[in-house]
């Protein structure tokens, strides 16, 4: 063990240039033969790398995401943030502020401060921290993610990590892929930090200690990791204490040590991290499985009372649907939403779209208009979005027809029929149609909206239209009862009778019985109206349509 | 931008000229002859006030929503007041498998349904596949409202057509064409009935012209 220590302390001692180090083909000397040689040999080795004819095409690239606030943002991130909110460990005795949003920041409240303390300084929300949550966002970041690479995973406990080589030209760079991927968290509610690096923990490390750094190369990676304190590593505290004994301060140091030596008077499981940090080794991880239906949810920080209040959380949440949309080319018909209340109640809408979709902007358009019309009779304490029903994008595209042909502000039926519905209604579109019935009630009928239309003609030109009857353009809901003066039918004045009349009778096997003389009326203003005349009982008269 | 182009845009005409009208055919020929461009306009308001009821306001519209309907566009009835009897507008030649209605939630009687109905309206007024959208408002809108129809029918480039009571024609409007009709007095009882229409605003030259038409 002496012998050890002495030699590490030498090499320490005469302490090479960085950039010596990188050329020379020691310290770092080879593992003892037998043990793990295929690794080192198929690793490249920074000294041989101008030697080689080129650098291989695609070498990955990591992008590691740091959500240094994520326990705060889950449980704030569903309210309007225009509150001082702190976070603090759930059940404990004397409890220190964690973190803190930015308005409690500005009341002066620090990280480690005690509650007490917090409290003295201003009116603050404290929330009880909620690992599980925290790590239930993880797994919905990476879902959102997915739309960038399908290289991802989730990095306990506030970090995510994606290969972005194989994106960076589908986003037009890299700078361009950084600027939506932030802009997108900001949008579900997250800030992040980020590093890029040829090996995924560089760039964890480089994201929490030189947050923004970018570094393609691997032969840069030393470089830039060397000023890393050793605590970076996140090393057990026994072999951080032996390390910082010798000296070894950062991770420069650190690699510079032997490695037959690190790996005897330390763990091999350390020499092996430090391998996969500088990418001597492969590091593999572990592919993120988008589930096969969206599901998500947002506690809300306070209850909320108001529909207008839930439009944040809803926004949020439509923006991890549009990730998610994207991720796996897919669009939707059908958002479930849910509402739980302060009691535990659960209210559940449906936002129904006519065309199938991933348009947050059109979908946040209906759950406002949807939202507005409600009125929540207990506070709400989350908001949750379900969607099962998921349309390949590849599917033939089935509006041709009717894709708008005109140019200008305008929309097309989709938006339209979504809008109204949204706002007054799923039943508040209908179409129209005739059928072959003889009561004049019953010859017409209502139905949904046809999309894509067969015919352009009438059933009168296809001589299905049945007799050409005259029939008014408007029919009262129900027949209005006509007062009788000197025994002649009255409507605003007199109404004259025009010679000819149209007896319609059921027929005996019909249920309702009828038996009516159809007139046209003329009043004394010119108008014409539809009346009859009962035939049985007590021959009121009835108007029943206006010739308009 | 040359001299030309700036001419060339809608909104844009000098004095004693028109600016090329996009119209669709009336289907009466003695309307047609009034109207500016030979017919209804296919973009913008057009206002229609009757002085009674069933005096063929809507049968003057009909050639003009079966011609559109034919096109394959939709005829959108935002709130009518009574159901759009199906055989009739079949027989009139209008393809019903393009007319859609926007029925608004029974209306309470407060104060906002009239929003509720000109939210409708302007919906119709912006759905680009839409040609016509018909509408009945009351003699209380009030102007700037139907000025903000007015432009959402030119963003949408469809033909509005708004039924209003005989009461508004001295209400200000920016409708591109406004009529007024009426029974020609001492026809009341003539057969085919016969239609007095009267232009009261047109954009050009031709308002106050009035013609008669036989339905």
């Amino acid at each position: 063990m002496a012998r050890i220590t002495a030699r590490v302390a030498v090499s320490i001692s005469d302490r090479l240039p960085e950039a010596d180090l990188m050329a020379a083909p020691s310290p770092i000397t080879p593992l003892q033969p037998g043990r793990r040689s295929a690794d080192v040999e198929t690793a490249p080795r920074p000294s041989r790398a101008p030697d080689r004819p080129a650098a291989r095409t695609h070498a990955p690239l990591w992008l590691h995401l740091h959500l240094p606030h994520l326990a705060l943002e889950v449980l704030t991130r569903g309210g309007d943030g225009d509150r001082a909110c702190v976070l603090v460990e759930p059940g404990a005795r004397r409890p220190q502020v964690l973190l803190t949003n930015r308005h409690a920041a500005a009341l002066g409240i620090r990280c480690g401060m005690p509650l007490a303390a917090a409290h003295a300084l201003g009116g603050i929300n404290v929330l009880e921290r909620e690992e599980r949550a925290e790590q239930a966002a993880l797994t919905r970041l990476c879902q959102w993610a997915l739309q960038f690479t399908s290289e991802l995973s989730a990095v306990a406990p506030d970090g995510l990590v994606l290969e972005i080589d194989g994106s960076l030209k589908l986003f037009g760079g890299l700078e361009s892929l950084l600027r939506q991927l932030r802009g997108g968290l900001r949008r579900l509610g997250y800030r992040a930090d980020y590093a890029v690096a040829p090996t995924p923990l560089a760039a964890a490390l480089l994201a929490r200690f030189r947050p923004r750094a970018i570094v393609r190369d691997k032969e840069q990676l030393p470089d830039s990791l060397a000023h890393l304190p050793l605590a970076a590593l996140r090393l057990e505290p026994a072999v951080q204490a032996a390390l910082s004994q010798l000296g070894v301060r950062t991770l420069g140091d650190c690699r510079r040590l032997p490695r037959s030596g690190l790996a005897r008077r330390f763990s091999p499981l350390l020499l092996e991290h430090l391998d996969r940090l500088f990418g001597l080794r492969a590091d593999p991880r572990p592919g993120f499985a988008p589930p096969r239906r969206f599901a998500s949810a947002i506690e809300l920080p306070w209850e909320v009372d108001s529909a207008r209040a839930l439009l944040v959380a809803g926004e949020r949440l439509l923006g991890e649907l549009g990730g998610y949309l994207r991720g796996s080319s897919a669009l939707t018909r059908r958002l479930h939403w849910h509402l739980v209340d302060r009691d535990g109640g659960r209210e559940c809408f449906e936002l129904a779209l006519a065309e199938a979709s991933r348009d947050e902007q059109h979908m946040l358009l209906l759950l406002r208009e949807t939202l507005m019309r409600k009125r929540l009779a207990v506070p709400v304490r989350a908001i949750g979005l379900d969607v099962a029903d998921l349309v390949s994008e590849r599917a033939p595209h089935v509006q041709d027809l009717f894709t708008p042909r005109r140019q200008g502000h305008a929309e097309g039926y989709a938006a339209f029929a979504d809008r109204v519905r949204a706002r007054c209604g799923e039943r508040a579109l209908r179409g129209l149609g005739v059928l072959p019935q003889h009561r004049p009630e019953a010859a017409f009928g209502w139905r949904r909206p046809l999309l894509n239309a067969g015919r352009m003609t009438t059933l009168a030109e296809q001589g299905e239209g049945g007799r050409q009857v005259r029939r008014p353009l408007w029919l009262l809901e129900r027949p209005l009862r006509l007062a009788v003066r000197d025994s002649q039918p009255w409507f605003e004045g007199p109404l004259a009778l025009v010679p000819g009349r149209e007896r319609i009778q059921s027929a005996w096997w019909e249920e309702e019985s009828l038996a009516r003389d159809y007139f046209t009326a003329i009043t004394t203003r010119g108008g014409r109206l539809w009346v009859f005349r009962e035939l049985d009982g007590a021959r009121r008269w009835y108007l029943h349509g206006i010739f308009e | 931008m040359t001299l030309q182009e700036l001419m060339q845009r809608a909104g844009m005409w000098r004095g004693g000229e028109l600016p090329p009208l996009a119209t669709r055919p009336t289907g009466f020929e003695g309307l047609d002859a009034i109207l500016p461009g030979g017919g209804w306009p296919r973009s913008g308001l057009i206002e229609i006030l009757t002085a009674s009821r069933g005096i063929g306001a809507l049968r003057l519209v009909l050639p003009m929503l079966a011609a559109a309907s034919r096109d394959g566009d939709w005829l959108v009835w935002v709130d009518p007041p009574h159901i759009p009897y199906a055989p009739a507008l079949d027989a009139g030649g209008v393809v019903l498998d393009r007319v859609l209605l926007v029925d608004l939630p029974a209306r309470s009687g407060a104060g906002g349904e009239d929003d509720e109905i000109l939210w409708a309206c302007e919906q119709a007024l912006r759905f680009a596949d839409c040609a016509v959208a018909l509408m009945w408002l009351g003699a209380a809108i009030p102007t700037l409202p139907l000025r903000r129809l007015q432009l959402a029918a030119e963003a949408g480039a469809t033909t509005g057509i708004v039924f209003r009571p005989a009461a508004c024609a001295a209400q200000s409007s920016p409708a591109v064409l406004r009529l007024a009709l009426g029974t020609p007095a001492g026809d009341e009882g003539a057969t085919p009935l016969a239609l007095e229409v009267e232009v009261l605003k047109a954009r050009g030259t031709h308002h106050g012209a009035r013609c008669r038409l036989d339905l």
